[in-house]
């Protein structure tokens, strides 16, 4: 459990990885907090020939304007549950980072390494894909803005090309008011979920106004739920109908079983599990 | 390839050359003969490896010793000398935090931030807490019960003797 | 006798100070600062690394073994193959001459067991996923894994054996050349008048029971350096082991190598477990490179070679039949069991060790007049199973006390009052097999959890008219039976062959004392209660005894750690061995004190005159006396402090009995269990330091629960293993598991010195039945099989769901 030989380049600027990394194409990949691309490594299961060390750039920084939230590549997972102001923008992505791995992991991890890794059942995929964010990718070339529905293509597939890096995830700021949940089923506190669901309302006149619903587990990416977010908008908070929402969402989604958990199990996780992101999502909302 | 790289390893800074594939736990372990640093899995799973870098906790066996040039490095030799004089490690024997003492120095490097950081709050945690606190470390042995009380053991007795201190 | 009164007969005259006294740990200082040395930490002169290629095919003929690439590597690598280590195998080979006399009735003779031989490297044929094909040595380890990787190995398939039924299946041929059939071993063992019961009973009750198959994962691998010295002529080999004196006679045989010239060094041991109890072909192989090459080597396993090929547990089959009378009484028992042992025998317990353990100790803590068992052993090509910490009493254990539940329910009875109609009262017992049971306080520890769980179980009925959250409690009562003494393995006729624990004492000139003990620590705390064991018998304090094991050259030979016997026999050994220490330094002092040595006691470091305090000798002038001036010794006597014990266990054992008790609430929408509360109840004798014990059942109480609910290695239907990391191989972490609740009756034996019995397994004994028995509660539903993981809870609860579907409906 060693990993193969590499070599290695420590990327002094953005600029400079994202030559190092044209320079390599597909035998180069970027190395950030290394939380999952080592494991992978040391398993034998990657073995880049080229690593680019982009773990001392300065794209550390969440920043906030008036629209939205700008979440540097380098951002640590811990650095969202210390900025208050992403508990209050964005409720269900704060309590979704308090579900990545531990708080080793979550000091060492960064935005841009989880989010180019895309696993299934990521956090942070999920809570992009629940707030429409967009990725923010560069190349020697220039920079694309790509919507997280079309950034994540399948398990541990992205839609960032050879030479590309993630710069920042850009979180645009929901309406004032906006009220969010996030709940996850794991076997043990800080597994990759089986299953999770976020959830975010805006809400006027006691009713949720318009819904977001996004779900991991059902596919190998994650996915958002258009007919359960029209089924929720206009419902009042007090009677979202939420066990409604949790059944049909169920009976769209086709997951797959793996040899720890069922298919049927899945199914039903999700559903239950949505049921209860939006009761929490209203009861908070009403709660104001 | 080598490369040379200079690592401040419990205060003394060293040069060594090293493969880039090294992890900082090998490094650690055989260039500078820190036998603390314990390797249970290799894949970031067990927290056997903690070590602090730049003063936060991280996996030694998910490191690169390479990515670590001109960092400064602890491990749990530095925590309390050869006598093991840490509040937390007193704690761990008063507990009986302890059995094959393999995990070990994983858990003293994860938990010592932590229990600084109530300490510092003046708040003696929750067991639920602590048990969050330390959910990225296995330890087969104990049960974690004894753990767990040497953790609050450790912020309880720092409080007292520093709200004695005037 | 009270354990106090035991206590005061320790050391005769002398009060004990140290036994009994929460005593800190000596060993805790350098696991704490990370000086201890552990087996990684070896480091020799030249030393060559070995890696692997281990069998990527379940069963599979090797048609070629490609070196090629190795040329590119640009580094010397020399490679090995089952050719050159030919004929050099773990055997374990067991069993009763079918003609020799007859077999002891009821015991657990393994009588025509087919042996299997494992290669050190595989011969041609691979058997399971992960076992070595050929060794590489390189300079330096990631080399080594770089040509591990490059070595390519082509197989033509063989039928793969991957399940109980196909091991049983006429139609696939047996993996061993010359096998009638996959069964190593089938025998039946009996007791009592089983037609009498079956005629008697009001009840037959018949179920079947399966506990999973799961890896025993220390945090520490296992790990293997030899390095031979041509000066002295000597081989020193050091390994993660529980055993070294057995490593050292199986390489002393299997090499060849005179043991005199062997020495096998069990450095820091990174827990164990049982699974460290086995000889390893690692330990064999990495010795005779040593010899072969000339060049120290060294081998650390990984955490992927540790979960597909060090040794595996459980993976038990029970059918149980009860014969119960009207009033709940158990008239007779009948079980069938079976065990998926895996692809080879292992050294020294074999293939028969899990299956024939379970047989044995079903009848359990209950008086049941009449038993009969079948059990049997399957080859399977999977990693062979070994000794895990409770070595199948786990699974009989939860195959009896799920069956108690059963018959309590099938009855209608409260099953905690089914339990103590059945518990065994009056001691010593013979149960129906012959076995005779020591004290115990079985009826007292049901009396303690039932007022210990009291609302905990009025909680659980509460919650029966809940549709979304269950509670339920559990509980499992068992004995362990452990210091099991030479006549027990004769009877099985298993290549462990004696079982019994030695110590050496000295002092030394100065008065401190050493000891020398064929134990292995790996987390017991041996250093400190071996220490505490002798300072009593000395009259010196803790700190004045330094303890040595793990090292062939300073301790007498012995078998080990392992079986619960650390505490019982090696604290027995110690204690003896002092105590004809202190008989010389009490005829010393009672000769320079000029009165007569029984009126001699020995405490704080004097040799004191029994009520007359003022009139004492320090012990280390004794003991320069002794050792140096032993012209003031008494005329005739023999100078130095040296005293030795073996000490056997007795031929039926101690047994050590324990309560579990456990409270569960279950989400029934989710299948999320939560542990509420884990309560234990237990008796292990004399406690030689309640730290230490309160350590090992908390320790083991949580493996329990990782058997319950968690661990589960699977392979799927080609043999090929899916929980090969620490990603799908679950263990408990800190945050699902609660702060576990011990209790302890103190019922000293009197079969071992001290009167303490085995207590390293109980806690992970209980945990899969008393789980499982409080999930039947609160789910309402019969639960059979482990693990109880989320998916599983699940479906048990589907009936709940569906009738709130049904309320909420109609
Ligand atoms: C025990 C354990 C438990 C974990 N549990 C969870 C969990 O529950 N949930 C969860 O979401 N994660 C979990 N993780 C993963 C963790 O969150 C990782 O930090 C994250 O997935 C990757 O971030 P990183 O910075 O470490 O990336 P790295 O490992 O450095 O890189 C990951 C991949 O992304 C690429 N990459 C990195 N940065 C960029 C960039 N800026 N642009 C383009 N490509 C890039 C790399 O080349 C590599 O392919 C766990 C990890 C461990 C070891
Ligand atoms: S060894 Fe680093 S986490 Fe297990
Ligand atoms: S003390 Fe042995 S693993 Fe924790």
């Amino acid at each position: 459990m060693r990993p193969s030989s590499f070599r290695y380049h420590k990327a002094e600027s953005v600029d400079h990885a994202l030559e190092l990394l044209a320079r390599f194409g597909e035998d180069g990949r970027p190395l950030a907090g290394g939380q999952s691309l080592v494991p992978m490594m040391n398993l034998r299961l990657a073995a880049p020939e080229h690593l680019v060390d982009i773990g001392g750039l300065p794209l550390t920084d969440i920043a906030f304007t008036d629209t939205a939230m700008r979440v540097g590549a380098l951002v640590r997972h811990r650095q969202y549950l210390a900025e208050p102001r992403v508990a209050h923008h964005f409720p269900a992505l704060h309590e979704a980072v308090t579900w990545i791995g531990h708080p080793t992991i979550r000091e060492n991890g960064t935005t841009g390494g989880s989010l180019s890794h895309a696993d299934p059942t990521a956090e942070l995929a999920l809570a992009a894909m629940l707030y429409d964010a967009v990725m923010i990718v560069r190349n020697t070339a220039g920079e694309r803005r790509i919507a997280a529905a079309d950034f994540f293509e399948d398990a541990y597939v992205t839609a960032l090309q050879p030479g590309e890096m993630l710069v920042a995830a850009e979180f645009p700021l929901p309406p004032v008011g906006a009220a969010g949940a996030f709940v996850e089923f794991a076997e043990r506190r800080g597994d990759f979920a089986i299953a999770a669901i976020g959830v975010s309302i805006t809400v006027a006149d006691g009713r949720i106004a318009t819904a977001a619903i996004a779900c991991s587990g059902a596919e190998p990416r994650p996915i958002r739920a258009p007919e359960i977010e029209m089924m929720l908008s206009g419902r009042p908070l007090t009677d979202p109908q939420s066990r409604a929402a949790g059944r049909r969402l169920a009976a769209a989604i086709d997951p797959v079983g793996t040899f720890l958990t069922t298919a049927d199990y899945r199914k039903a996780l999700i559903g239950e599990l949505t049921a209860r992101a939006i009761d929490t999502a209203c009861a908070r909302a009403a709660s104001r | 390839m080598t490369i040379d790289i200079t690592l401040t390893v419990n205060g003394t800074a060293r040069t060594v050359r090293v493969e880039p594939r090294r992890l900082l736990a090998d490094v650690l372990r055989h260039d500078f003969a820190l036998s603390g640093v314990h390797v249970g899995c290799a894949h970031g799973a067990c927290g056997c490896c903690t070590v602090h870098v730049d003063g936060t906790p991280r996996l030694a066996c998910l490191t690169f010793a390479v990515q670590c040039d001109g960092k400064a490095i602890h491990t749990v030799e530095s925590l309390g000398g050869v006598d093991a004089t840490h509040p937390l490690q007193q704690a761990f024997s008063i507990e009986h935090g302890l059995q094959c003492g393999y995990c070990t120095p994983g858990f003293l490097m994860t938990l010592a931030p932590f229990v600084d950081a109530m300490v510092a709050e003046r708040r003696v945690p929750e067991d639920a807490e602590i048990r969050e606190a330390m959910s990225g470390n296995i330890c087969r042995c104990t049960g974690y019960h004894g753990i767990v009380a040497a953790v609050r053991r450790a912020v309880t007795e720092q409080i007292e003797t520093g709200s004695a201190q005037p | 006798m009270t354990s106090a009164d035991r206590r005061h007969q320790i050391g005769g005259a002398d009060r004990p100070r140290h036994i009994g006294a929460r005593v800190r740990r000596v060993e805790d200082r350098r696991l704490l600062s990370g000086a201890a040395r552990y087996l990684d930490d070896i480091r020799q002169p030249g030393m060559l690394h070995l890696g692997f290629v281990r069998a990527q095919a379940a069963h599979a003929r090797i048609t070629d073994i490609d070196t090629s690439a190795l040329a590119d590597l640009g580094a010397e690598i020399r490679v090995f193959t089952g050719q050159d280590t030919s004929g050099l195998t773990i055997k374990a080979p067991a069993g009763h001459d079918p003609k020799s006399a007859a077999l002891p009735d009821g015991h657990q003779g393994y009588w025509r067991m087919q042996d299997s031989e494992q290669p050190l490297l595989a011969d041609g044929v691979v058997r399971f996923v992960g076992e070595p094909i050929a060794a590489v040595l390189a300079e330096d380890a990631y080399v080594a894994e770089d040509a591990a990787e490059r070595i390519a190995v082509a197989y033509e398939a063989l039928p793969v054996v991957a399940t109980m039924a196909q091991a049983q299946d006429p139609s696939i041929p047996p993996i061993f050349a010359g096998w009638t059939s996959n069964v190593y071993i089938e025998r039946q063992m009996a007791g009592g008048d089983l037609a009498a019961a079956r005629a008697a009973a009001a009840h037959v009750i018949r179920r079947t029971y399966y506990n999973q198959r799961q890896a025993g994962v220390p945090m520490e691998g296992r790990g293997v350096v030899a390095a031979y010295d041509p000066a002295d002529r000597v081989l020193t080999v050091w390994s993660s082991t529980q055993i070294p004196h057995l490593v050292r006679t199986y390489l002393a045989e299997e090499l060849g190598f005179p043991e005199s010239r062997l020495r096998v060094v069990a450095p820091e041991v990174g827990g164990g477990f049982g699974v460290k109890g086995q000889v390893f072909v690692e330990e064999v192989l990495v010795a005779w490179l040593a010899l072969k090459t000339g060049r120290p080597v060294k081998w650390v396993e990984d955490r992927r070679e540790h979960l597909v090929a060090s040794i595996h547990a459980r993976d038990h089959l029970h059918t149980l039949t009860a014969y119960v009378a009207a009033d709940g009484r158990l008239l007779g028992l009948e079980a069938d069991i079976t065990v998926d042992v895996g692809a080879y025998s292992t050294f020294p317990f074999t293939a028969g060790g899990d299956p024939g353990m379970a047989a044995k100790v079903l009848p359990g803590p209950y008086d049941i007049p009449a038993y009969a068992a079948t059990f049997r052993a399957l080859a399977t090509n999977k990693c062979p199973l070994g000794t895990y910490r409770g070595v199948a009493r786990p699974s009989a254990v939860f195959s009896q006390e799920r069956l108690m539940d059963d018959i309590a329910a099938e009855i209608g009875m409260d099953p905690i009052e089914l339990r103590l109609r059945n518990v065994v009262r009056t001691f010593p017992y013979k149960n129906a097999l012959g076995f005779s049971y020591d004290e115990g306080s079985y009826a007292q520890a049901l009396e303690r959890v039932r007022d210990l769980v009291a609302e905990d179980r009025a909680a659980a009925r509460a919650s029966r008219a809940s549709a979304t959250t269950r509670i339920g409690v559990g509980v499992a009562c068992f004995i362990e039976q452990s210091s099991h003494g030479t006549p027990d393995f004769t009877r099985r006729r298993v290549p462990i062959e004696t079982g019994y624990i030695a110590a050496r004492v000295t002092m030394e000139p100065d008065g401190e004392v050493t000891v020398d003990i064929g134990l292995q620590n790996h987390g017991q705390g041996h250093e400190t209660v071996m220490a505490q064991v002798a300072a009593d018998a000395l009259g010196v304090a803790p700190e004045n005894v330094h303890v040595r094991q793990g090292d062939t050259l300073t301790t007498p030979y012995s078998v080990g750690t392992w079986g619960s016997r650390g505490g019982p026999l090696g604290g027995g050994a110690v204690h003896e061995a002092a105590l004809k220490i202190a008989a010389k330094l009490k005829a010393i002092a009672a000769h320079l004190l000029q009165t007569d040595a029984s009126r001699i006691a020995l405490h704080g470091g004097r040799a004191v005159v029994i009520g007359n305090e003022g009139s004492y000798v320090e012990i280390r002038r004794l003991a320069r006396i002794a050792l140096r001036n032993v012209d003031q010794m008494p005329a005739g006597m023999e100078p130095g402090l040296e005293a030795q014990c073996s000490l056997d266990g007795p031929a039926d054992g101690t047994y050590s009995n324990a309560v579990h008790a456990a409270v569960v609430e279950i989400d029934i929408a989710t299948g999320k269990l939560r542990l509420r509360r884990f309560v234990v109840v237990e008796d292990c004798g004399t406690i030689l330091n309640p730290l230490i014990v309160d350590g090992q059942v908390r320790g083991g109480v949580v493996q329990g629960i990782g058997s319950a609910l968690l661990e589960h290695f699977i392979y799927d239907e080609d043999g090929q293993p899916l929980t090969t990391s620490f990603a799908d191989y679950l263990m408990p972490l800190a945050p699902e598991i609660p702060n576990i609740e011990v209790h302890h009756i103190e019922t000293p034996t009197p079969r071992t010195p001290l009167g303490a019995k085995g207590l390293g397994e109980g806690g992970a004994i209980g945990p899969p039945a008393a789980i499982a028995n409080a999930v039947a509660d609160a789910l309402g539903v019969p639960v059979s099989a482990t693990p109880l993981n989320a998916n599983t809870l699940w479906t048990l609860a589907a009936d709940i769901r569906a009738a709130a579907e049904t309320d909420r409906d109609g």
